[in-house]
């Protein structure tokens, strides 16, 4: 089963790790096994991120359309100031979501494309693992992949570590240790990446009560359950989680920079050089106005001058 | 219900609220939904039955995409198929004079 669905997600892996192998081979590195192929998964990170842009820029942007509905949300938000229960909780997201929904814009990132993502890790990792026995010949090609391809991007090194060079059977001290940076690597960014979001970018609701507690162990808890995993994942695979990593956590950083999340300490930073911005342009802040109107009256004339300040 | 069913349904439950008690409070928000797509999920599998709720969280995670509103969407009563909810506050005359509109 798992054959019917992930083959053509790893012809696709194969075709754009060899496209971007091709690419760096005529720029100067060196046919056969060499660097260009450590090069070519992170371009096949590069590449899958790229083709993601766009969602994310759509969600950027739904997220500025929030500003019209801000007088509203602010009523919602003071109605259930205060209170922790769970059926205000739980109020309070359902009367959000319907004025998202009345103002026809949302500002999250739906379900279904991160769904959709998990099954090229699942690619990708099938591939490298299956390196070597392409590369003996005992399993077939996949996509451009044949036995020879096989063998070279199985002995392409990194730090003196075959991209399928495994930490617990890697023979050599060059092997294991580039392994284990590798590991640290990718333990230490998933960290660093959850840290930021959960210190900075999370309401201040959500970072009590039992989610918290989760929260607090699970920092520490992902880190440690990759380092243990991290000792069966070949080279490669090291590499491409590293490299999106990083990946997530450029794209988390201009996320909160730009558009934080409703309550969260990243909002109250934003809030506040805004403000200050304003100040230095001699724009005076209207903000108290527009939480003190009503909301029913946010289509009047004057609510929606007051949003029109940027 | 059968024995059978019942562990189905609970083996089918038993990883979303996995993710929902280890994973989902590690990660941004994400759904367009109210409730979101996880714990429709799990509602929808207990109220309809694995077949039905399958289907219906499935559908569900379809909508869950880019280019949809979101908003609040129930899972529907037994019987129904469609969500009591989803086009509250949209404020067409012809969903209140369907009566879809509570």
């Amino acid at each position: 089963m798992f054959d019917t669905i992930l083959g053509p997600i790893e012809w696709a892996v194969a075709w754009i790790m060899y496209a971007c192998h091709w690419v760096l081979t005529h720029v100067g590195f060196s046919e056969g096994p060499s660097f260009a192929w450590v090069l070519s998964i992170v371009g096949l990170v590069i590449v899958i991120r790229i083709i993601l842009i766009p969602l994310f820029f759509r969600q950027i942007r739904a997220s500025r359309g929030m500003q019209m509905m801000q007088p509203e949300l602010q009523a919602i938000q003071k109605k259930y100031k205060g209170k922790s229960d769970p059926a205000s909780r739980e109020a309070l997201s359902r009367e959000t979501m319907a004025l998202y929904r009345k103002h026809g814009t949302n500002p999250f990132a739906s379900c279904l494309p991160i769904l959709l993502q998990s099954p090229i890790f699942f690619a990708l990792f099938r591939v490298l693992n299956h390196l070597p026995d392409i590369a003996d010949g005992k399993r077939g090609a996949i996509g451009p992949i044949n036995a020879s391809v096989a063998h070279d991007i199985e002995t392409s090194q990194i730090f003196g570590a075959q991209l399928s060079d495994v930490f617990k059977s890697a023979e050599g001290t060059n092997a294991k240790v580039a392994a284990a940076i590798l590991i640290v690597a990718m333990c230490a960014t998933t960290f660093f990446t959850q840290r930021q979001l959960t210190m900075k970018n999370m309401p201040k609701a959500a970072l009590q009560g039992p989610m918290a507690q989760t929260q607090k162990l699970m920092l520490w808890g992902y880190p440690v359950v990759f380092a243990i995993s991290g000792i069966n994942f070949p080279i490669g695979v090291l590499v491409y989680w590293t490299t999106t990593n990083l990946w997530s956590m450029g794209q988390q950083f201009y996320t909160i920079k730009r558009m934080p999340a409703p309550g969260s300490e990243a909002e109250r930073i934003y809030k506040e050089k805004k403000a200050a911005r304003d100040r230095a342009k001699g724009i005076i802040p209207e903000e108290p106005l527009i939480i003190e109107a009503p909301a029913a009256s946010v289509s009047s004339p004057s609510a929606r001058t007051g949003t029109r300040v940027r | 219900m059968s024995r059978a069913a019942q562990a189905v349904r609970r083996a089918l439950v038993a990883p979303i609220r996995w993710y929902q008690r280890f994973v989902s409070p590690m990660r941004p928000a994400t759904c367009k939904y109210y409730p979101s797509c996880s714990s429709y999920a799990v509602t929808a599998v207990e109220r309809h039955g694995i077949l039905k709720g399958l289907v219906l969280a499935a559908w569900r995670l379809l909508r869950c995409n880019p280019w949809s509103k979101g908003g609040v969407d129930d899972v529907p009563p037994l019987g129904e198929w469609r969500s009591p909810t989803l086009h509250e506050g949209q404020h067409t005359d012809h969903h209140r004079l369907s009566g879809t509109a509570v």
